[in-house]
């Protein structure tokens, strides 16, 4: 008796904790019947917004990755003066509200920023929000898991004869991958549910600038169901990215390298 | 003599200080223009600013609070009609106007500017009172087609204000009240009188409030003279024309 309540009270805790983050996102899908979630699904609205954010995310995703890997690796395979300076300042817009990125972006690109660029308002400042919130997430689980490379495998490539730039992509990139993906993935998870940079930096006009998350915010306002569908429909995005990403991890050899990040299902 | 009068100020200081606590115990969701007025007209009162229509979405949610106060009569109408608050009353009105960042670098100079090509125009989203008001405008004087040159639809009136005043967009429509509050980094072009829409604002006692007297104390401090003349320093008009 005495031994089982603590293992009862720790199943009531789990049991409390899975129903906290499963109900509200089953209430979503409970709220609305799914006919007319798919009916609000083909509306303007909606549809704008999954086409700017997609296109937004896809290409900030793209800068994220060619400009992000090579400041990764050499934070991972360099060590000098003040590197632990700049892998905080790295990892700084992490943990900045998004509406203090949203006042730095405008400071700098904004028309009376210190670049004074016409960048605001524009689908290019969209991505440049997404870009800044979400690129340290996976450059800094880019740097982990370059730093997990065995530097004996690095050593015997380039003692083999390989130059530094065969090694990265032969040795170094395909050991990393998982982590790399690992590392995109949440990127992309966090660059498309942004909100405060974009709204402060990029406005919001539907089509343009509109993504889906501040199409919730603006459908809440006016009409329940919209915002509702809309929501849905990025839990069902956000899902899929789940699972790819686990299906990713669980494929490549090197996941040790990165597999603290999410629990596997299997 | 002295102390009869004395004790009859005392009565008033304390009367007076019983129906501000009283008041002051309020929570108030109120329409962003009303962002530095109210809070002047009871100062420890619980305040949450907005866009009128997301405030109303949120008591159409069970928001707890006591008073609503919207920048344009159709929401508390409807709050009123759906059983979330009681009869709306006007107790303010407001005027539209232009603004420009003081640099004006698009140089306008009347709405009609507004029609030139590349010009960015701030608006706020429709359901949006001020939104709302801007769609008015822009109907009686047959300039619709200035929308094409909108880059960004607001939530409430005070983002419009914030993206011109920083410079970012060329002109925003706001109310009177708005404009005032940042002088020195806008200008103020007026919209001709055929143009003008009628702005009044409404609060209502919300139904779900858990403290209706401090409900109704701070909706009478906002009717009575005390609260109308603060509302008509911060620039808004007299409730009735």
């Amino acid at each position: 008796m005495k031994r089982r309540l603590p293992a009862a009270l720790a199943v009531a805790a789990a049991a409390v904790a899975l129903a906290f983050l499963v109900l509200p996102i089953a209430a979503i899908f409970l709220r609305v019947p799914p006919g007319e979630l798919l009916h609000q699904l083909t509306t303007p609205v909606v549809t704008d917004a999954l086409i700017v954010s997609a296109k937004t995310s896809a290409i900030a995703q793209v800068l994220i990755v060619l400009f992000g890997t090579p400041l990764a690796y050499l934070l991972a395979s360099r060590r000098f003066r003040g590197h632990g300076l700049l892998v905080t300042l790295v990892e700084l817009p992490l943990v900045l509200p998004p509406a203090v990125a949203g006042l730095g972006l405008l400071a700098l690109f904004g028309r009376a920023g210190l670049l004074g660029t016409s960048i605001p308002f524009t689908q290019t400042a969209v991505v440049l929000a997404v870009a800044f919130v979400a690129s340290p997430l996976y450059i800094r689980t880019a740097i982990a898991a370059f730093e997990a490379v065995d530097p004996n495998l690095v050593a015997a490539s380039r003692t083999l004869g390989a130059g530094p730039v065969r090694t990265f992509f032969r040795v170094v990139l395909p050991l990393a991958r998982g982590g790399l993906a690992a590392g995109e993935a949440l990127a992309f998870a966090r660059g498309l549910g942004e909100f405060g940079a974009t709204i402060m930096f990029a406005g919001s006009l539907q089509g343009v600038t509109q993504t889906l998350p501040l199409a919730i915010y603006e459908a809440f306002a006016i009409d329940f169901d919209t915002a509702l569908a809309l929501g849905a429909l990025l839990v069902v995005v956000s899902a899929l990215l789940l699972v790819v990403l686990k299906l990713v991890l669980s494929w490549q050899p090197s996941r040790r390298t990165s597999s603290f990040l999410f629990a596997r299902s299997s | 003599m002295k102390l009869a009068l004395a004790a009859v100020l005392g009565a008033v200081v304390v009367s007076g200080a019983a129906a501000q606590s009283v008041a002051d115990r309020a929570t108030v969701y109120a329409a962003a223009s009303l962002t530095d007025a109210f809070p002047t007209i009871a100062p420890n009162a619980r305040f949450s600013f907005g866009g009128s229509n997301a405030l109303a979405a949120q008591i159409r949610q069970g928001a707890p609070v006591d008073v609503f106060a919207s920048a344009n009569m159709k929401i508390p109408f409807g709050l009123y009609g759906d059983n979330f608050c009681s009869r709306p009353a006007v107790f303010t009105r407001n005027a539209l106007v232009l603004i420009v960042p003081r640099k004006n670098r698009a140089h306008i100079r009347s709405v009609f500017d507004l029609r030139r090509k590349g010009i960015k125009l701030v608006v706020a989203d429709k359901g949006v009172p001020v939104g709302d008001y801007t769609l008015q405008v822009l109907q009686k004087l047959k300039l619709t087609g200035v929308l094409r040159n909108v880059v960004s639809r607001e939530t409430d009136v005070r983002e419009v204000l914030a993206k011109v005043a920083l410079d970012e967009g060329d002109a925003g429509f706001v109310y009177a009240t708005d404009a005032k509050t940042v002088p020195k980094k806008v200008r103020v072009i007026t919209i001709p009188p055929r143009g003008r829409p009628t702005i009044e604002y409404g609060i209502c006692v919300v139904l779900a409030s858990h403290n209706k007297p401090a409900a109704q104390a701070f909706v009478r401090r906002i009717l009575g003279p005390a609260g109308q003349r603060i509302l008509r320093r911060y620039g808004f008009l007299p409730r009735r024309p």
